[in-house]
C-alpha cells in the first residue's frame, strides 16, 4: 500500500534538487564564458597600444617633414631595425617596464601595395619572430595608410613596374603576446 | 503514527530566502562576465582608429588634389579602394571637388567620405577650407 504521509518533505526535496541543478548550471556556464571574455579585454589594450605606435611613427616631427615610417618604407635614414626597436619599445613604454612573460609581445609587419594590374600584393617590412618560437597566442591585427610622396619614388621591395608617385600604402601589423 | 512537526516555521522559511537570495547572487555573476565580454568585442569590433585613418588620408590627399594629374588621381582614389576592399573588408568611397563652395575670404573643397566594412557604416561630407588669395571685396 503506498503510503501518502510527508507530501511536504517529498516537494521540498524536489524544490531543492531544481534549485540545485539550476544553481550547477549557472556556476558552470560563468566558468565556461569567463576565459573569452578575459582574452577579448587583453585583445582590446593590446589594439589599442598597436595602433598608438603605429600612429606615432606616422606621425612627423614638424609639419611638412617625412614620417620616420614613410621613411623606413623609402629605405631613406631610417631602417628597418630601427622599426623593429623602436615599435617594441613603443609597445613597452609603461612605468617599470620589464621583459616579464605577459610583456612579451611579437608583430609580424607586412605592407600591401596595388600592383599596375590591379591586385594586392605585399612584402615583410619587419618581424619579432624567434627561432625558439614554439606556439603563440591568437593575434590582432592593427593597420595604418603610409602615402609615398617621393618625387624619385623608389621603394625596396615593391617592383618597379609597380611602383607609382604618389602611392599609397597600407602598413598591417600582427601583434600576439608570445 | 507520527504528524509533521510544524515547528521552526520561521527558520526553514530563512533557509528559503537564503537560498533565492544566493541564486540571485548566481544570476548577476553570469551576467557580469557577460557584460565584460560584448564590450570589449564592441571595440574591438568598431574600426574606430581605421575610420580616423582613412579619413585624415583622404584630407591630406584633398590637400593636394589641383597639383596632381587626372591619372594621379584616379591611382590614388584606386589604391585606397582596392586595399581597403582587399585587406579591411571595407568599401570606401571618396570624392573630392575643389571650390565646391566659396565666400569673400575662402575656397572650400567639398570632400564626401564612405566607409561601410558590413558592420559600421560611417559618412561625412566635410569642407576643407583655402584661403583666397585675392579676397573677393
Amino acid at each position: 500500500m503506498v503510503n501518502d504521509q510527508a507530501q511536504m518533505y517529498t516537494l521540498e526535496g524536489f524544490a531543492a534538487g531544481v534549485l540545485m541543478l539550476i544553481t550547477a548550471y549557472l556556476v558552470l556556464g560563468t566558468t565556461t564564458v569567463y576565459t573569452p571574455g578575459d582574452v577579448h579585454i587583453a585583445d582590446m589594450q593590446l589594439e589599442q597600444l598597436g595602433s598608438d605606435a603605429l600612429a606615432m611613427m606616422d606621425t612627423p616631427d614638424y609639419y611638412g617633414d617625412t614620417s620616420k615610417l614613410e621613411n623606413i618604407i623609402l629605405g631613406q635614414s631610417y631602417s628597418h631595425a630601427w622599426f623593429y626597436a623602436n615599435f617594441t619599445e613603443s609597445l613597452k613604454r609603461i612605468t617599470e617596464s620589464t621583459d616579464t612573460c605577459v610583456n612579451d609581445l611579437q608583430y609580424n609587419a607586412s605592407v600591401y601595395y596595388r600592383t599596375d594590374s590591379g591586385e594586392v600584393a605585399s612584402y615583410p617590412l619587419s618581424s619579432s619572430i624567434r627561432s625558439d618560437l614554439v606556439s603563440r597566442e591568437p593575434a590582432v591585427r592593427v593597420t595604418r595608410w603610409v602615402s609615398v610622396d617621393a618625387d624619385t619614388a623608389n621603394i625596396p621591395g615593391i617592383p618597379a613596374a609597380d611602383q607609382r608617385d604618389p602611392q599609397l600604402l597600407l602598413v598591417e601589423v600582427l601583434l600576439w603576446r608570445g | 503514527m507520527e504528524r509533521l512537526n510544524d515547528e521552526g516555521q520561521w527558520i526553514v522559511l530563512m533557509g528559503f530566502m537564503v537560498c533565492v537570495g544566493i541564486f540571485f547572487l548566481a544570476l548577476i555573476i553570469t551576467q557580469s562576465t557577460v557584460v565584460g565580454q560584448t564590450t570589449s568585442e564592441a571595440v574591438l569590433e568598431f574600426p574606430k582608429t581605421e575610420i580616423q585613418d582613412t579619413r585624415s588620408e583622404i584630407i591630406d590627399i584633398a590637400k593636394d588634389w589641383e597639383t596632381y594629374t587626372t591619372a594621379k588621381r584616379t591611382n590614388l582614389m584606386d589604391d585606397l579602394k582596392v586595399i581597403s576592399m582587399a585587406r579591411k573588408n571595407a568599401v570606401v568611397e571618396c570624392s573630392i571637388t575643389p571650390g565646391a563652395v566659396n565666400d569673400s575670404y575662402y575656397s572650400y573643397t567639398r570632400i564626401i567620405i564612405h566607409y561601410n566594412n558590413g558592420v559600421t557604416e560611417y559618412d561625412e561630407t566635410f569642407l576643407l577650407s583655402q584661403p583666397l588669395s585675392q579676397p573677393i571685396p
